[in-house]
């Protein structure tokens, strides 16, 4: 591994972690303003340093560990939901050379490294010795694995139109032709939408945030954390939404492509923009129930990403998508 | 043999069906749980996520109001009973003054009655804003659109509460009854207040609409979810918005007037379905109604005194010997009765209080079976239990 | 499709929302306006001659549902009008309980103790929630005294007022006395 490939990763990191601090901040800010309230104001200007504040609350809690829990696994699980969910930030190009790991698997790697954050969630379930932790960490393994299949089918429709499995090389493609929610508008904006659902289903967002849903779990797997180990589970699941957005942005809104400037620049305007979206659709609307959530998986989102997937498939062979 | 009645046929209404077997996981939802309304406990006994048996256990917020009546005068009594129903206190002052007035055959001036008429529609628009934004915040989540819409309904709820605050000098647990009429008189201007706060809320109700009743995420939590048959309803003694939502068309406003009801006609709403989403709907249009009722009771405010006999100097200032009455009102969650047996002098000698929110979460046992553990607080939440009632 | 256009139509209310002005305040730095009638905690006035008002009756300690109020009668001869008359020794109130139902002020026959029209009231200690005689006197020079007394709460429920303007109904007559209302 190179120098470059090790700065270059660091980096991503930094950005990731402090965009996803701000982000924070900017959350509470939009949702106080969606419901007409102000908004954190008292840390820093206009509230600027909750976010740090917020972790500092965090780390001088004390940890407690219930008795009976799996105290090993009850440790390990939430730094390793961060972990994972910063994983896939490596493979998101933010710049035709900003690429800390620009490998030519780079789809299948990322959903797969998306899949595997389920493992500390169910790790932390399970060994949170409780009845509303486990049930949230079942929630979410059913919901992962079946979310799991339309992200995949929809992420294989830009991999088949651009032809590579390498993310730069797609954002590449769509540099030179169109951003694929611009043309072929059919396939592109279908995909785009079935892919938002589906990755946030995978993030645990509103509408599809039952494993964690408070109102009937508590806090679903989260429950028995404190402190900063609460702390990891909730950055994880922001990290999770924020790089979603990324991948979202780079698959399908033609990532660091813009009309002028510096490619991180658009790479990171586009982010934010459309994880605002998440935000506001996420103040917006009630959550689904669990076999809701399923049937919304396996009769609509599965079916719908077949046919793009075909429909992708013939597009390539007509004249127009050559 | 007594015929079976049609709900008891349903496989998960039989209770006698299911014993907890070994393999059902037991959950214990509350008393502290974010949505259980106070600190009401069910026990779930699930198989998956799929309720097969849930026993409710009310009393974890019981404070001996009855008993501690018994030791007060009756004067002293409606402050401590306006604690019952914490979401309505206007409406649960009202019952405990009504049956003392029955009690001591005092009659209430007209303006007195319209004037209780008027708050307690302006407290059932309150109530009714509160139960819409803590239901949706069970289904959508503090840190959702749930929270959304609580924080819009507590908004508009702060304009009533707004109202009330200038009218007695308390935003809760107001103490403005009293034996024989009301305590405070409307300052000058209120009525304008209270329009304007009117109008809002009417103009904000269809946005509510948007994002709850009308919007199909929602809808599709709600409808279809937790039945509440008519001839169930009734044989738990069930009332209020609750039973009207089943189709049985009984609102004591119109069916037994108190107040100033016989005077101002009252639309009873009602739907066919019986189960969440019907319970909604019968609320957010019964909010509508009160909005239209509580115009027309302070455009038709009447001149005249606001208590008729001596206004309170002394705690035992009313002496009854005997007697036993009941009264009752039509609070925001049904049928509110007051059971007064008199003592020998100026105190009860038993004080029951019937809370329609006690009846509402009986029904629980037999709506839960059959559905996931995510219907549950759906179903909760749409009966509006107040646990400040029920265990009194 | 229905499902995304009502999602829109709840994002489109959200937003709309979102440009509204915040009806919630940065609430130690801004305090909402209060109506006339607010009260919250209690004072003890003087009368016009300059002498404490409270006569030591006991009228409010009796008629206090949760019987926070404690007052100790003295009788003892007026330093301003050399008359004996009775005086409150001790009177303490103890806000840990009291329910703000202003009957304590209702019952007053000198229209001594009132209500304050502060804000609110919080402390560090229980002792701090419970007013000694020097604090309610202390009360009534340093806070704003709220709106109700006794005489203008009496005044409010008279039986006989607006009786000068007769009804077309004849329930507007004043109610003959209660069965044993009498006291």
């Amino acid at each position: 591994m190179t120098l470059f490939a090790w700065l270059s990763s660091i980096l991503v990191a930094v950005i990731v972690l402090t965009v996803t601090a701000f982000g924070l901040w900017w959350e509470r800010k939009l949702a106080g303003r969606m419901q007409s309230r102000l908004g954190p104001t008292i840390v820093g200007p206009i509230g600027l340093f909750q976010p740090i504040a917020d972790l500092l609350k965090l780390v001088q809690k004390e940890p407690i560990i219930p008795q009976r829990a799996d105290r090993a696994l009850f440790w390990l699980a939430p730094p390793l939901t961060t972990l994972f969910a910063l994983l896939v930030a490596a493979l998101v190009p933010f710049g035709p050379k900003l690429a800390p790991a620009n490998i030519d698997v780079g789809v299948p790697l990322i959903i797969a490294l998306g899949g595997l954050a389920l493992i500390p969630v169910w790790m932390a379930g399970w060994a949170s010795h409780n009845k509303y932790a486990l049930l949230g960490a079942m929630r979410a393994v059913a919901q992962s694995v079946s979310y799991g299949v339309p992200l995949v089918l929809t992420a294989l429709v830009p991999v088949i139109l651009a032809g590579s499995m390498n993310l730069n090389s797609i954002v590449a493609w769509q540099h030179r032709h169109h951003w694929l929610v611009v043309w072929p508008v059919f396939l592109g904006l279908p995909a785009f939408i079935l892919f938002i659902l589906a990755m946030l289903a995978e993030a645990n967002r509103i509408p599809f945030d039952i494993p964690e849903a408070e109102s009937e779990l508590v806090a679903g797997v989260s429950t028995e954390y404190t402190g900063m180990h609460f702390g990891f589970i909730y950055l994880a699941e922001y990290v999770h939404t924020l790089v979603g957005s990324a991948v979202a942005s780079t698959l399908f809104l033609g990532g660091w492509d813009g009309p002028f400037g510096p490619s991180v620049l658009w790479m990171v305007l586009k982010t934010c923009l459309l994880f605002s979206v998440l935000y506001w659709l996420r103040w917006s609307l009630v959550r689904l129930r669990a076999d809701q959530l399923m049937a919304l998986a396996w009769k609509w989102l599965v079916p719908a990403g077949l046919a793009l997937v075909l429909l992708a498939a013939v597009w390539t062979q007509t004249p127009w998508g050559r | 043999m007594e015929a079976t009645p049609a709900w008891r046929k349903l496989p998960y209404r039989r209770l006698e069906l299911y014993e907890p077997e070994g393999d059902l996981m037991t959950l214990q939802l509350g008393p502290q749980h974010p949505s259980t309304h106070g600190v009401l406990r069910i026990k779930l006994h699930l198989d998956g996520e799929r309720i097969v048996k849930a026993v409710p256990f009310p009393g974890y917020l019981h404070r001996a109001v009855e008993k501690l009546c018994e030791q007060l005068t009756y004067v002293q009594i409606a402050p401590i009973v306006d604690k019952n129903d914490y979401v309505a206190p206007m409406t649960s002052e009202q019952a405990i003054i009504l049956a003392i007035e029955k009690l001591l055959k005092v009659e209430v001036p007209r303006r007195a009655r319209w004037l209780r008429s008027a708050l307690a529609e302006l407290q059932r628009v309150a109530s009714h804003l509160l139960w819409l934004g803590t239901m949706t915040l069970d289904l959508g989540g503090a840190l959702g659109g749930g929270g959304s819409v609580f924080v819009y309904t507590m908004r508009e709820r702060e304009l009533v509460l707004d109202l009330f605050e200038g009218l007695t000098g308390s935003r809760f647990h107001y103490n403005t009854h009293t034996v024989g009429g009301n305590r405070h008189d409307v300052p000058a201007g209120w009525a304008k207040d209270m329009h304007a706060a009117l109008d809002l809320i009417e103009k904000r109700i269809p946005e509510y609409e948007t994002l709850t009743q009308n919007n199909r995420l929602f809808v599709e939590r709600m409808r279809g979810i937790g039945v509440l048959e008519p001839e169930l309803a009734l044989e738990l003694g069930v009332t209020g918005p609750n039973l009207r939502a089943s189709g049985v068309d009984h609102d004591l406003r119109r069916d037994a007037p108190f107040h100033a009801y016989d005077e101002v006609a009252t639309n009873v709403i009602t739907a066919k379905a019986g189960d969440c989403l019907a319970r909604t709907q019968v609320r957010v249009a019964e909010m509508k109604e009160s909005v239209r009722l509580a115009r027309a009771f302070i455009d038709g405010l009447p001149e005249g005194p606001l208590v008729s006999g001596k206004p309170i100097k002394l705690p035992g200032q009313f002496k009854v010997n005997s007697g036993q009455v009941y009264a009752a009102l039509e609070s925001a969650r049904g049928e509110l009765g007051t059971f007064l047996v008199a003592g020998a002098g100026t105190s009860p000698y038993r004080l029951k209080i019937r809370p329609p929110s006690y009846h509402a979460i009986s029904a629980l046992p037999y709506l839960l079976p059959g559905h996931t553990v995510s219907d549950t607080v759906a179903i909760l939440g749409s009966l509006d239990p107040i646990m400040g009632e029920v265990d009194r | 499709m229905g499902y995304l256009l009502d999602g829109l139509k709840s994002m489109w209310t959200t937003a709309l929302n979102a440009i509204r002005p915040p009806f919630t305040q940065e609430f130690p730095k801004v305090l909402r306006p209060h109506p006339e009638r607010y009260h919250t905690s209690f004072a003890l006035l003087h009368d016009e001659t300059g002498d404490e008002a409270c006569t030591g009756c006991g009228a409010c300690a009796r008629i206090c549902p949760s019987q926070v109020i404690t007052v100790k009668l003295g009788k003892r001869e007026s330093a301003i009008t050399q008359k004996k008359r009775g005086y409150a020794d001790d009177f303490t109130l103890d806000l840990t309980a009291c329910l703000v139902c202003e009957l304590c002020v209702q019952v007053c026959p000198t229209d001594a103790i009132v209500m304050l029209k502060v804000p609110e009231l919080p402390g560090f200690r229980r002792e701090d929630l419970v007013l000694s005689m020097p604090r309610l006197y202390e009360n009534e020079k340093s806070k704003p005294l709220g709106w109700s007394n006794a005489t203008k709460l009496m005044a409010m429920q008279d039986p006989k007022a607006g009786a000068a303007k007769p009804e077309p109904s004849k329930e507007t007559a004043p109610a003959p006395a209660a069965a044993g209302a009498a006291s």
